[in-house]
């Protein structure tokens, strides 16, 4: 089975992977790759309103096949102090 | 290694000398099981009941789309499941993840234990309370705590376990579970994990090499993961 490696970045900490693990496909690497996105939402409350998360997964040589970003996007419709 | 279970059951308290012997005697017999095998599976109506001597052991389920949950994890000294001696088939399967060396305790023998020895009956509902309280622990890391925080704690559970049956060294012990195993346990992503692991390396919390891990300040990680230790209800009742 490929071996894929996913980077991922949620504007706070950046991790690059050196271990990967194998899956049976590049399209079961895509979905791990979706599926990481809300993982990581979930364990990242932003602290601004403003936060994009994102992975890019690649290949054992080395070569990006697929990249993915989240973006979780808040606003005030009140008047806020200090905005 | 057959003092592993006197070890851990002592922290039930009570015991004797004589309950010690009858304890070898029940585990006298072991055999080896490869890695990633079912000791039982789920709708088995198991005969017997299986102590860990050496190695790691998970009970999981498989839900129908194929994706493995792993409720427990039973290191030497634990059974896996007393419960066969009474209930009537298994509703979940038991594994190793590692080789392991594995004790077949008849039902027979088990209720002679519990009928006739009172002392070690003490001591193995104490156990099974302390599983049940476990899995509410690990209940309670799945619903409430985050990713990291539910990841050193189960790296803080393990160090109290293994320490008990003489298994960590300057606090330091073998963790042969794979980045998927992890998820399965944690209820993460692999993805997730392998981010997990990187941060708490960068925060210096854990070192994590080779299937072993390091903690440099117990005292801090466990801090770091609001660790309680009651759960575990490593000292007998008194009074």
């Amino acid at each position: 089975m490929p071996r894929f490696f996913f980077d991922t970045d949620d504007g706070n900490f950046r991790n690059l992977d050196d271990e990967g693990f194998e899956l049976l496909s590049i399209e079961a690497a895509r979905i791990e790759a979706l599926d990481a996105l809300p993982d990581m939402a979930r364990n990242k409350l932003p602290a601004q309103d403003h936060r994009t998360y994102s992975v890019r997964v690649r290949d054992e040589a080395g070569t990006v096949v697929y990249s993915a970003t989240l973006d979780l996007v808040g606003e005030w419709h009140i008047p806020r102090a200090g905005s | 290694m057959f003092d592993t279970l006197i070890r851990k059951l002592s922290q039930a308290g009570g015991l004797t000398e004589a309950d010690h012997k009858t304890l070898r005697q029940v585990s006298l017999r072991s055999r080896q099981v490869p890695a990633r095998r079912d000791l039982t599976s789920e709708e088995d109506r198991p005969e017997n009941v299986h102590l860990v001597l050496s190695g790691f052991v998970c009970r999981y389920k498989i839900l129908p789309k194929g994706q493995r949950h792993i409720t427990a994890l039973m290191v030497p000294g634990d059974f896996c499941d007393l419960h066969v001696a009474i209930l009537d088939e298994m509703d979940h399967s038991i594994g190793t993840m590692t080789s392991c060396t594995v004790v077949e305790i008849s039902r027979a023998t088990i209720h002679d234990l519990t009928a006739n020895h009172p002392r070690i009956a003490h001591a193995l509902w104490w156990a099974t309370l302390v599983d049940e309280a476990v899995l509410r622990e690990w209940l309670v890391c799945l619903a409430g705590r985050e990713a990291s925080k539910r990841m050193a704690h189960l790296f803080c559970e393990l160090l109290l376990r293994l320490s008990v049956v003489g298994l960590v060294k300057d606090d330091s012990y073998t963790v042969p579970f794979t980045q998927i195993d992890l998820a399965d346990m944690l209820g993460l992503t692999p993805v997730h994990v392998n981010r997990v692991v990187q941060h708490l390396r960068s925060e210096n919390l854990i070192v994590l090499r080779r299937h072993h891990v390091q903690i440099p300040d117990k005292a801090r990680l466990m801090t770091y993961c609001d660790f309680i230790p009651n759960y575990l209800h490593r000292r007998p009742r008194v009074k």
